[in-house]
């Protein structure tokens, strides 16, 4: 089954007179299950394209269905309802809620979707415990660790039970034995059956995905299997 | 063994689609407040302060016009005033102007006494000056007024031990005085004042009566009020100037019941115009009121008192409202990320609209109920100054309360607003 289908998606961002087309006719599939890597030079459209499948942002041009629904002509309620149900985001910077605690963050989008309170807990324990932070429920973000945080993050992104993770270069401010931590866990996420995109810089990260598609100057330069895709191993982080 | 939450269940199982309940967008408001504490107090500085002022205006307000009610209650019931009346339109009843020259004189009293013996109750002229009462050592500063006995049903003034002084008393001369309560208590401590001997202006007269605690009505209490014959009055205490006829500062008429009221106020204001052999109203240099009228215009002073307020109250919420909106403006900015992070977890427009405004309504209400216990705590000690109970007013609080949810509804919307129509990708850019 295919979750995300792009065809001939073109953005282009207008600033005044000015206008740059960060995307040129990005046409891709992404099938349930897979994790897949989005490589590509600073500045060659990944956040723009991850922003465009992730419903944030809207392509100037061209087609997208998403599992199965075509979602290019939604309006903003249905865009944000489809946020809620469909998509998990991980950050780089993490975007955990200052001020909230790690359960109450993980809460927050099954708030949205109007779940009761006792059902938005055993939610959210349910992934906070899969993440294995069942033991930091009340810590604030700033009580805790880099990689601890994008825990939190992961866990707050599959509350909802998303078709898919969209996870922005998870990894760009962790230092590389947590990097490595929290690739096992969407290792194990996406061994169960949950679909990954990963956009990273590096090539050690992209290693452990099953697909990596290159982008260049707003388009997809390549798209092929990863034949040596590598098991991320050790203890959680 | 992990179970599967991703991916291996399309259809999705939503259990209620309403979004969030109002309990959870109150304790977001609550969180966000409290995380700066200062601020928010601060923010809704104007609020607090104009709810305070009004609560406390009204309660103290309410409280000196049941007093002036009161007071004007018992100075008599059925009671018609004669008074001077020097330009422009005559003093409050019962708060006849002692300053200006007095137009009234005794004849006059006598005149009406005379003419209306069988259409009234009682009669009693005044005239009253403050004079030093002295008791041995103890000395202090008493409203001395020269009356006739009718004084003391027409004004309600009947002794609770002794009694007023008599037509013999007021043929004769005498040196006789009915004191107020608190005159007895500062004056003779326990003892009782009957028969004793006080100085008025170095004269001595014999204590007849004592007076009931009238209570403490703030000014022109009968508590510190002294009688005595005004017939006494004019050959020992008043200024020895008056060549002619003595003048008075008020006559006292007391009508059988309410109903005569109006139709003998007409009679004597035509008896006091004839007497002159005056016919244009514009030339009375009297004025005769009753009690209905001053009630009346008690109430006209209560009501401009009220519009005020209402204008006090209008521009201090106006400018908390401008307070609340300009933080709600910077709180908006300060969380543009948090704006994006909450859209991109499925918020919509309605729910971060709602969001920000149940914040502003939280801080302006929450400014609202301070301001009401302010104006509570207020009201008591500037009318422990002012010697004035203040009166309870529920329905002025509700009024505060409800302009305040207004205020946070009105003054939030814009920001709330504003923050419901950021963009996700700008704001989660947003440093
Ligand atoms: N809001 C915007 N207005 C104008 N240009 C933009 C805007 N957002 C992105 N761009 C431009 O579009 C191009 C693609 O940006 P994008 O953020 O997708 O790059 P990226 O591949 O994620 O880069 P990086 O690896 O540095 O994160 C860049 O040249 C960027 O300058
Ligand atoms: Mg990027």
């Amino acid at each position: 089954m295919t979750v995300v289908a792009l065809h001939q998606v073109r953005k282009v961002y207008k600033s005044g007179a000015l206008e740059f087309e960060a995307l040129k006719g990005v046409s891709l599939e992404i099938r349930q299950g897979e994790m897949v890597a989005l490589m590509g030079p600073s500045g060659s459209g990944k956040t723009t394209l991850m922003q465009i499948i992730g419903l944030l942002d809207r392509p100037t041009e061209g087609r997208y269905v998403l599992a199965g629904r075509d979602v290019t002509t939604l309006t903003e309620n249905q865009r944000a309802e489809v946020r809620n149900q469909e998509i998990g985001f991980v950050f780089q910077a993490f975007h955990l809620l200052p001020r909230l605690n790690v359960l109450e963050n993980v809460e927050v989008p099954l708030t949205y979707a109007g779940y009761s309170p006792q059902e938005r807990r055993e939610r959210a324990l349910e992934v906070l415990q899969k993440v294995g932070l069942g033991d930091k429920l009340k810590n604030l973000p700033s009580q805790l660790s880099g990689g601890q945080k994008q825990r939190v993050a992961i866990a707050r992104a599959l509350a909802m039970r998303p078709s898919i993770l969209l996870a922005d270069e998870p990894t760009g401010n962790l230092d590389s034995k947590t990097a490595v931590e929290v690739m096992r866990l969407f290792q194990e996420l996406n061994d169960e059956g949950t679909s990954v995109i990963i956009v990273t810089h590096e090539p050690d990260i992209a290693e452990y995905t099953g697909r990596i598609v290159r982008i260049r100057d707003g388009q997809i330069e390549s798209d092929g299997p990863n034949p040596h895709r590598k098991r991320a191993v050790g203890g959680v982080a | 063994m992990s179970v599967s939450v991703a991916g291996s269940a399309p259809q999705k199982v939503r259990s209620h689609v309403g979004g969030m309940n109002p309990w959870q967008v109150f304790r977001i408001a609550w969180r966000a407040i409290l995380g700066n504490p200062l601020r928010s107090v601060l923010t809704t500085l104007g609020v607090i302060i104009g709810v305070a002022a009004v609560v406390a205006l009204t309660m103290v307000g309410q409280g000196s016009t049941a007093n002036i009610t009161r007071s004007l209650q018992s100075l008599g019931t059925n009671l018609i005033t004669i008074g001077s009346n020097t330009g422009g339109r005559g003093g409050g009843f019962g708060l006849v102007r002692f300053g200006g020259p007095q137009t009234i004189t005794l004849a006059d009293a006598e005149a009406v006494q005379s003419a209306f013996a069988d259409r009234i109750v009682g009669i009693a002229p005044t005239l009253q000056s403050n004079q030093q009462v002295k008791v041995g050592a103890n000395n202090l500063n008493a409203t001395v007024i020269g009356t006739w006995p009718d004084y003391a049903s027409v004004r309600n003034a009947q002794p609770a031990s002794g009694s007023f002084f008599n037509e013999t008393d007021l043929q004769s001369r005498r040196r006789v005085a009915v004191i107020g309560y608190g005159i007895a208590q500062d004056l003779f401590g326990g003892q009782d004042p009957i028969g004793q001997r006080i100085r008025i202006a170095g004269i001595s007269f014999t204590v007849v009566g004592v007076l009931p605690d009238k209570g403490d009505s703030g000014f022109a209490s009968p508590n510190y009020q002294v009688m005595v014959p005004l017939s006494t009055y004019l050959q020992r205490l008043a200024r020895s100037s008056s060549t002619g006829q003595p003048r008075v500062n008020a006559i006292y008429v007391q009508a059988p019941d309410k109903d005569a009221l109006p139709r003998l106020q007409q009679e004597l204001t035509d008896f006091m115009a004839q007497r002159r052999k005056v016919t244009d109203p514009s030339e009375y240099d009297f004025s005769v009121q009753n009690q209905a009228d001053a009630l009346a215009s008690v109430n006209q002073v209560t009501q401009t008192m009220t519009l005020f307020l209402g204008g006090v109250a209008g521009i201090s919420l106006l400018v908390g409202g401008i307070g609340i909106m300009n933080i709600m403006l910077v709180s908006v900015t300060e969380r543009t990320r948090e704006i994006g992070i909450r859209k991109a977890l499925g918020a919509k427009p309605r729910d971060i609209l709602t969001q920000f405004l149940v914040e502003s309504v939280v801080l302006s209400v929450g400014g609202g109920i301070l301001g009401i216990l302010l104006g509570l705590a207020m009201a008591g000690s500037v009318g422990q100054l002012l010697r004035v109970t203040p009166v309870f007013d529920p329905f002025s609080m509700v009024l505060a309360f409800l302009f305040s949810v207004a205020v946070g509804v009105f003054f939030g919307f814009y920001p709330a607003s504003r923050a419901a129509r950021l963009d996700p990708v700008e704001s989660l850019r947003y440093e």
